[in-house]
């Protein structure tokens, strides 16, 4: 059964970090808004504090299938449902620097975007004054030139003073973590208490995901979202230059058109390439036969360490308490590899899950792994680094043979690590080791790498034959269809990617409000 | 840049220093909703396992393997009721599902993944020991998962690598030993929940 829903200005595939935010923006503006999320709705009420809970929040959408020696690890870093990723992400919001945008231009390879720090900085600035972020603008020696922070750092506990210490006997720099969190009472949302729950989503709103802010704004001025809203497609004019909307499946099974004058992808890294690729022959906006291509996922290389002193391993937020930088700039100036990392330092941790310190160390069981949950409940820390991952054109998204229910290819993800990337990843790991032994840990050890974000796959550039969008996220090819989220990245830089997420995806809609005639 | 200095760390000392057990007395539970003839009951994993609620989908003998190895790898995992949470989740639709293999590149159902790495187990355990698992001493039971953990033990065939299952169900049985309210009160640190976990299940029951 085939249905037409109503036409609206501007229909936004997913209800995430950058759909929330444009959402916002466009209804603001006197558009007629709709979201189309895949996912089922979720309030607050449903972040339940459990590791096991969380997995609720976690992508369970068609099936992506990995391939290649580094996959990219898609169900543990998707969302789906209300605020996508974005609900039950951590909220470490650090800029990206300078030397990010400008990669090719400077060390002769990987990717420059078409835009530069200081035509970004803007939009960084504004944000973090509407969400608020906690930090201290000073003490980031490597922080590119931008506002303060608007709220006050977040506070230190026993696991991040104990660490910091070998930061600082070996000479390095820490400040505190820049976090999307409340460290007071913000524009009618509260504080954090520091229990560490982040990860099962906020439901408090001191985090910044979607549900604390954007979502509720575009509701108030009149945005809607239907929820099990499974796009499929997006269909365009005869001559495929110009989108008329998109093809939905809703919970019940039904087809329905939803016509709309600007469609707006936002339906993440993998999900945003998949959709143009099978809505066209050759792909849509696929002149460049760039859509998928660039792939790209932060190489989390963690360290862990028991201490002799107790490290309150279970204050704080799960994002984590301070930051070093010292291995960011100047990206060809690194030990082992080339690119930029950061350290995220002393997170909250819980004894299961992934992340918890029961999953540590896999080789311990039976008596010993007793022993050692007893101790590193007290006694644990921990630190991981976001590392760079140049861009591959193999690292890719493409259409596999099998297809979902509604007769739509799955995505294939092919993801293999640069080796200059891989070896950068290598060597974080043995100088986290090298800090924890001067913080006097008693022991430590490493775990394997993780893939930690995802980017790339609808890359931004200046040129339509080398990228898929402009620097708006307008495709190329068809002046009304707008991609958003870290896929515009062309380079992944080594910081989280959502506060930049969230700068580009501002500029766009302010782009969108401005140029609304000509580009419909 | 500014300020080349080295900054001192913040220092900013919360006062928020938790008094242990504090947060954990509300008395919240890791609950599911069994069935028990027609109707759902909400039960701990334990609580499940102690009132020897059917199980769905596992035949005895499975739930008693998960049990075997899931109590060798993480003890205390059989009485948090680890095979009744195995099955509970096998038998719940995936976005419902809180298994970690959902995390691990393994599509569901998960059935398939549990039963042949089940029987590969029995088989490579009978091959090497000539003996039925729950017979192995403890020390021939450590033999063993001391070579599962790194590869494939002789006889292991038709199922998950045995390193992979054995990361699995380490990680299963961490969850109900260690990852509900009543556990962070037996390790003394503080849950600090903004939503108890058993009021969600309870509302889905
Ligand atoms: C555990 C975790 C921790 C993280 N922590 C941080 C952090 O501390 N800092 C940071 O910067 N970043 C972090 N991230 C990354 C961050 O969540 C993402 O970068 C961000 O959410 C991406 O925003 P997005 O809007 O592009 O996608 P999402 O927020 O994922 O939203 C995409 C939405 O699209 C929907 N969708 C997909 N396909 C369709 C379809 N066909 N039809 C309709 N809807 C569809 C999905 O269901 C989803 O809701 C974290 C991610 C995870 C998983
Ligand atoms: S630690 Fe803070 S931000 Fe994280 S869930 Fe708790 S209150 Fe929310």
């Amino acid at each position: 059964m085939r249905n037409h829903a109503e036409k609206v200005d501007i229909v936004i595939v997913g209800s995430g970090a950058a759909g929330s935010l444009i959402a916002a923006e466009m209804s603001e503006a006197g558009k007629k808004v709709l979201i189309l999320e895949a996912g089922p709705e979720r309030g607050l009420n449903d972040l339940t504090s459990s590791q096991m809970d969380a997995r609720r929040l976690k992508w369970s959408g068609v099936p992506v299938v990995e391939k290649g020696p580094q996959p990219i690890g898609n169900v543990f870093n998707s969302g789906y449902g209300t605020g996508g990723s974005a609900l039950h992400h951590f909220g470490v919001w650090p800029r990206l620097h300078v030397e990010d945008f400008k990669v090719r231009s400077q060390h002769g390879r990987a990717l420059d975007w078409p835009i530069t720090y200081g035509e970004l900085r803007p939009y960084y600035d504004k944000i973090q004054q509407e969400v608020g972020i906690s930090g201290d603008a000073a003490s980031e020696i490597w922080r590119p030139e931008g506002a303060d922070y608007p709220l006050p750092p977040v506070p230190v506990f026993q696991q991040g003073d104990i660490i910091a210490a070998g930061f600082n006997k070996l000479g390095k720099s820490i400040a505190p973590l820049p976090l999307a969190l409340n460290s007071r009472d913000y524009k009618g949302r509260p504080a954090c208490l520091w229990d560490g729950w982040c990860d099962a989503g906020c439901p408090t709103k001191a985090l910044a995901n979607p549900l604390a802010h954007y979502l509720p704004k575009a509701k108030e001025q009149g945005g809607k979202i239907i929820h099990n809203a499974t796009v499929t497609s997006i269909l365009t004019n005869n001559n495929g230059n110009k989108a008329t909307g998109v093809k939905y499946h809703a919970k019940d099974g039904t087809e329905i058109t939803q016509l709309a004058d600007l469609v707006v992808l936002a339906a993440f890294a993998i999900q945003n390439p998949r959709l143009l690729l099978a809505s066209g022959e050759d792909g849509l906006a696929n002149h460049s036969g760039l859509v998928g291509s660039y792939i790209m996922s932060h190489a989390a290389a963690t360290v862990f360490g028991l201490f002799e002193p107790e490290t309150e391993p279970y204050m704080g937020a799960t994002g984590g308490q301070l930051l070093n930088q010292d291995s960011y700039d100047h990206k060809n100036k690194r030990k082992l590899g080339f690119g930029s990392y950061q350290w995220m330092i002393a997170q909250a941790v819980k004894p299961n899950d992934l992340l918890g310190y029961g999953g540590s160390n896999p080789a311990l069981f039976g008596a010993k792994l007793t022993e050692f949950m007893q101790h590193a409940a007290q006694h644990f820390g921990g630190m991981t680094a976001c590392v760079e991952d140049l861009p591959e054109r193999s690292n890719r998204v493409t259409l596999s043979s099998e297809r979902d229910k509604y007769g739509v290819p799955l995505a294939t993800v092919n993801h293999s690590s640069h080796a200059d990337s891989y070896a950068l990843w290598q060597g974080a790991k043995e100088e986290g080791i090298e800090i924890f032994k001067a913080a006097e840990a008693t022991t430590t050890w490493n775990g394997p790498l993780g893939p930690m974000h995802i980017m790339g796959g609808t890359i931004m550039g200046e040129d339509g034959e080398k990228s898929v969008t402009n620097s708006y996220g307008k495709c190329h090819d068809i002046d009304n269809l707008f991609i958003a989220g870290p896929g515009l990245f062309p380079t992944s830089g080594g910081v989280n990617p959502t506060f930049t997420v969230h700068a580009l995806a501002l500029r766009s809609a302010q782009y969108m409000v401005r140029n609304w005639s000509s580009l419909t | 840049m500014k300020n080349k200095q080295p900054p001192d760390p913040i220092r900013e000392k919360k006062s928020l220093k938790i008094s242990r057990r504090h947060f954990s007395q509300a008395g919240g539970a890791f609950t599911l909703a069994f069935l028990l003839g027609d109707r759902n009951i909400n039960l701990t994993p334990a609580q499940a396992k102690t009132q020897k609620i059917p199980l769905q989908l596992l035949n005895p003998h499975q739930a008693a393997l998960i049990d075997l190895l899931g109590d060798s790898i993480a003890p205390g995992a059989k009485a948090a009721g680890l095979s009744h949470y195995i099955d509970h989740q096998l038998s719940s639709t995936a976005p419902d599902n809180l298994l970690i293999l959902k995390y691990l590149r393994v599509n569901p159902p998960f059935e398939g993944f549990y039963s042949s790495a089940l029987m590969a187990f029995d088989k490579a355990i009978n091959q090497r020991f000539a003996k039925n698992p729950a017979e192995l001493t403890s020390d021939q039971m450590a033999e063993f998962i001391t070579i599962m953990m790194t590869e494939n033990p002789e006889g292991w065939s038709s199922a998950p690598p045995a390193p992979f299952f054995y990361f699995v169900l380490r990680s299963d049985a961490i969850d109900v030993t260690y990852g509900t309210m009543a556990a962070f009160d037996s390790l003394d640190i503080p849950y600090m929940a903004h939503i108890e976990p058993d009021h969600e299940w309870a509302d889905r029951s």
